[in-house]
């Protein structure tokens, strides 16, 4: 009864413009949905911090999608937490805010810019050969990272091929080295450095002038502190790892959480500032990702 | 032997049978005439009678016999005659045209030249023979013509064989004299052979026979030789050129020989070749890149194998203006794609190709990146020839026509025809028909037809396959080695279209089809057509970086890298400059006038008209000289100048365009004059050429061996002052031998049937 009910919601939800106040309530919707839309995976296969890859609603998988220009892909790795779904509800911790969030971006990326996006999320395994067909990746929560070898190394030829990624949604210190001892795996030979606000990928569709630390749904509604996490979680960074050439091929948002800034940017208690920031982001992300 | 035999019975040789005509020249009165015919019909019916009681087959036998022999003498008692016109003694004057080039050195036998057989056999008695009946002019011809007195003045040493141009100016020459023909004295080793047609047909509207006689051999015993290179005139620095060579070859076959590619002296490729079946040339693809700028002297050679006859013919050499970039192409793409960041990604470490990008971001947004300014393209698509026409290609990608004006769409057409640009129109959503093209100026310049609505809802995957043009490419090859290119061709993974494109325009070239299913035959993937002065391309696919992501593609494949920079490459290669130059003869012979060509247009490819050209001359030995142009007043913007090249070698000929003192373009050109160009190249005897130059001007063709033949046979050229001469036909030992014949049949068939 509950699973109707839910994807209703998440589809009305979806169908609102980024502006406009949702009086569905946006909280019910993130506990539900994910639940909904992999409540048959959990009942056939155990919980697997790799898991397969998700059929999406409709029932076709990733690579028979392939007609669109840009697809949001989330990419599903193995880490710590248990269970599916956002927020430790069933799922990795790839998963939190999946996938409401990836629904709302691709709908506000759809008339923000002129991308011929997939409408839907495009969860990928870093395993699957699949995975280089989607140019442009997204990670977070990769304070729980705990890649598998062949996760490993299919992530840096993905990188080394090209393909970009941007890494959202980890604080701390403590979170950061359990990050870069992932990244170190992946591209070894690479340094991870700031990135200035000179940078194109700063104006190449927003100009964007200052970081700004997005807090998590909470903390942005309560309007309390931003950070997570202790002292360390207090600064938000945006980092890269550059390739031989100067390009950027990973972009890293340290202590800063644009993915709840997307999911929950309908919410009318969720201050503004933040939703347009990450999107303003994640339009630049995009748009670089897809010139540079 | 079998004219020896003709003579022997007809008496006099066949041409004059040919040249004269029969008539029946009795001295006797008519009525003797009349009277002996009626004898002759008496005789003929008493035979009758007589035989007539014998059987049909006797009576018919015997009846032929007789009336035949009958015949036969009344036609003797006719006299009949031959009538020909022949030459007047000392009264008529004879050409005799000898080839002085250097081909004549060849020796064909391996001993002996050309060139020596050849005077051996003139310089006996044959030009005395000539000379007790015609007044004899001696030319020797190369590239030009000139009298000489004797034999002995020939050096072989010419370059530019011109038969043609030989043949006019010894008409000139002799013309106002009586003329019984032209002898041509040659290996037929001609480079102009358009000119020679209408010499020939000169020759033959009035009434001069020409006889030709070949020396040397019409096939090489032993021989290697690099017949033709097929190169580009202009590539960008650092291009991997594909020249193809043909190598021609007898007595080597099944050897496995060098093949050396030099770029001014220094080896960039070296590449064997097995040599095919004797006679049967081979073709020879080889690859190398043009690292140096300039203009650059490639040579290709083979080098020499033992007893080769001609040893100057194993090398060919080619001109090419290496131009340095950067070359700015405009790549306008109507909505973010990953086409965008891939196709830069290849080409970014290319210097020599400028991608500049302007992206539609969004409505009314625009990314501009790898611009020189902050000004160029900030107001979008170019709206002006001036800023368009900068570029030297565009490539086009996924954006509707809506979003053009008129006036754009007509200057992307201009682009190509008059500026000489190169277009490539990308696949999408928003190309071809489904970006609302057909009907436009646009469709015109495609090489592809385009149904007049498209199909919003089509999508397939494509297998991307070279057609036969497309494997041999150049811009399309993955490897220097085409086995290898066609594996990696044929291992890719598919693209994917929205534009169902099957139907080529007439003129087009399909290189890439693509086949998958719901997939029509022949669905374009990427095909090319010339229009007007430039290059359009169609490229209906949008995900081209597949081949770069792909799982299946190795990290270190540069298949996507290759195939754009090479696209690219040929997108830019061959567009014209604002100011051109070439030459009428390339290479140009030494001491001949070659006539230097320039177009010259402004910044939005306006003819100029009313410019100063001086061109800059700077000759193999240091030597400059200056030279005007000067317009033509009949083309727009066009200017003429000749120029004698006086010494072998490359001229570096640098050309400047000035306006009211203010320069407006500049442009080069390496001019190779060459003495013996082409003389060793396709040296043999060319008999079929010969033969047809006697044969349409009514002369004969001879070889060395019967070339004593001529002496006889051009004094009844029936050309020049001639009288006639009679010669009797009853006389000829055929006639008796007829008579003869006649009796002892009849007496042979009498014996043999029992008649009495």
């Amino acid at each position: 009864m509950r699973r109707p009910y839910a994807r209703f919601l998440a589809m009305a939800a979806l169908s609102l413009p980024l502006t406009t106040a949702a009086p569905l309530g946006g909280h019910g919707l993130r506990d539900a949905s994910p639940g909904v839309t992999f409540a048959r995976l959990t009942d056939s296969a155990p919980a697997a911090t790799a898991p397969p890859i998700l059929p999406l609603p409709g029932g076709r998988s990733p690579s028979e999608q392939k007609a669109h220009s840009f697809y949001f892909t989330r990419a599903m790795y193995s880490g710590w937490g248990g269970g599916w779904g956002g927020g430790g509800f069933g799922g990795g911790s790839w998963s939190v805010d999946y996938p409401v969030a990836d629904r709302w971006i691709v709908s506000v990326l759809g008339r923000l810019t002129g991308v011929d996006v997939f409408p839907l999320e495009n969860p990928v395994r870093l395993d699957d050969p699949d995975l280089r067909r989607f140019p442009f990746l997204y990670a977070l929560e990769v304070g729980g990272m705990n890649l598998r070898k062949e996760e490993v190394e299919g992530l840096r030829d993905y990188l080394l091929a090209g393909g970009f990624l941007v890494i959202d949604d980890f604080w701390g210190e403590s979170e950061w080295y359990t990050f870069e001892r992932e990244i170190r795996r992946i591209l070894p030979e690479y340094e991870i450095v700031d990135i200035g606000l000179d940078h194109p990928i700063f104006s190449t569709f927003y100009e964007i002038d200052e970081i700004i630390q997005v807090p998590n749904v909470g903390q942005g509604i309560a309007g309390g502190p931003t950070h997570e996490n202790g002292e360390t979680g207090r600064i938000p960074r945006v980092r890269g790892i550059f390739d031989e050439q100067g390009r950027l091929m990973v972009i890293i948002n340290w202590n800063t959480d644009l993915g709840d800034a997307w999911e929950w940017a309908e919410d009318p208690a969720y201050p503004l500032q933040y939703s347009t920031y990450a999107y303003q982001m994640a339009a630049n992300f995009i748009v670089y990702a897809m010139s540079r | 032997m079998a004219l020896g035999l003709w003579e022997l019975l007809f008496k006099y040789p066949p041409l004059v049978f040919e040249k004269g005509r029969i008539v029946f020249a009795t001295p006797l009165p008519a009525w003797v005439l009349v009277l002996a015919t009626a004898l002759a019909a008496l005789a003929a019916w008493t035979y009758l009678l007589r035989v007539r009681e014998l059987s049909g087959m006797d009576r018919a036998g015997m009846l032929a016999l007789r009336t035949s022999l009958l015949a036969l003498l009344l036609v003797l008692l006719f006299r009949p005659t031959l009538q020909v016109p022949v030459a007047v003694e000392q009264e008529n004057y004879l050409g005799i045209l000898v080839d002085d080039s250097r081909s004549m050195l060849v020796a064909d036998d391996g001993s002996s030249t050309r060139a020596q057989e050849l005077i051996q056999r003139l310089d006996t008695d044959l030009l005395e023979a000539l000379s007790e009946r015609f007044r004899i002019r001696l030319f020797s011809f190369s590239g030009d013509t000139k009298r000489v007195e004797e034999v002995g003045q020939l050096s072989f040493l010419g370059g530019q064989t011109r038969l043609g141009r030989a043949l006019d100016q010894a008409q000139s020459e002799l013309a106002g004299v009586s003329l019984a023909g032209l002898v041509l004295v040659t290996d037929g080793a001609d480079q102009s052979e358009a000119e020679l047609n209408s010499s020939v047909l000169s020759a033959r509207a009035s009434g001069l026979p020409v006889y030709t006689v070949g020396v040397g051999r019409e096939e090489f015993q032993r021989d290697i030789e690099v017949r033709r290179v097929s190169s580009p005139r202009g590539v960008l620095r650092g291009t991997s050129m594909m020249v193809d060579l043909v190598i021609a070859q007898n007595g080597y076959a099944g050897r496995t020989v060098p093949l050396i590619v030099e770029d001014e002296g220094r080896v960039v490729n070296t590449q064997d070749v097995e040599l095919p079946m004797d006679g049967t040339p081979a073709t020879v693809r080889v690859h190398f890149t043009a690292d140096e700028p300039g203009w650059r002297r490639f040579t290709f050679r083979v080098p020499l194998q033992d007893d080769e006859l001609v040893t100057e013919n194993n090398r060919r050499e080619t001109l090419v203006n290496v131009r340095e970039g950067p070359q700015k192409v405009l790549y306008l793409e109507g909505e973010p794609r990953f086409e965008v960041k891939f196709m830069r990604r290849a080409v970014t470490d290319d210097a020599e190709v400028q991608l500049v990008v302007l992206q539609r971001t969004a409505e009314n947004k625009f990314l501009r990146l790898d611009v020189d300014s902050g000004e160029e393209l900030v107001d979008g698509f170019p709206l002006t020839r001036e800023e368009l026409f900068s570029y030297r290609a565009l490539v086009i990608g996924s954006v509707e026509a809506s979003f053009f004006s008129r006036e754009q769409l007509q200057m992307i057409v201009d682009f190509v025809s008059e500026r000489g640009g190169s277009v490539l129109f990308l696949g999408g959503r928003r190309s071809f028909a489904e970006g609302g093209y057909a009907g436009t100026p646009i469709a015109d310049l495609l090489p592809v037809e385009l149904d007049p609505n498209g199909d919003p809802d089509y999508y397939r995957e494509l297998k991307v396959t070279p057609t036969r043009a497309g494997a041999a490419h150049a811009a399309l090859q993955l490897s220097s080695d085409p086995a290898e290119s066609a594996e990696r061709w044929s291992t890719l993974p598919e693209l994917s279209t929205f534009n169902r494109l099957t139907r080529l325009k007439p003129g087009a070239t399909s290189l890439l089809v693509g086949e998958g299913p719901g997939v029509e035959e022949g669905q374009v993937v990427l095909a090319f057509q010339r229009y007007g002065r430039g290059l359009v391309l169609a490229l209906p696919v949008q995900d081209s970086w597949i081949w770069q992501m792909h799982a299946d593609i190795p990290l270190e494949d540069e298949t996507h890298e290759t195939f754009w920079r090479q696209t690219l490459r040929w997108l830019v290669n061959e567009v014209p400059d604002q100011l051109t130059l070439t030459a009428s003869a390339e290479p140009a012979a030494i001491n001949h006038a070659v006539e230097l060509q320039a177009e010259l247009r402004d910044s939005a490819f306006q003819r100029i008209n009313n410019a100063a050209i001086s061109a800059s001359i700077a000759s193999p030995s240091g030597a400059s000289t200056e030279l005007p142009l000067r317009s033509t007043n009949q083309v727009n913007g066009e200017y003429l100048a000749s120029f004698l090249p006086k010494e072998g070698g490359v001229h570096q000929i640098r050309l400047r365009a000035e306006r009211d003192g203010e320069e407006l373009a500049t442009s080069t050109l390496a001019l190779d004059a060459a003495e013996d160009d082409g003389e060793f190249f396709s040296a043999q005897m060319r008999a079929p050429l010969l033969r047809r130059i006697a044969e349409e001007t009514g002369g004969r063709f001879y070889g060395l061996s019967d070339i004593e033949q001529l002496v006889e046979d051009v004094q009844y050229s029936g050309s020049g002052i001639t009288r006639v001469e009679s010669y009797d036909l009853w006389d000829m030992p055929i006639v008796f031998l007829l008579i003869v014949g006649l009796v002892g049949g009849e007496w042979a068939f009498r014996r043999r049937r029992g008649l009495p």
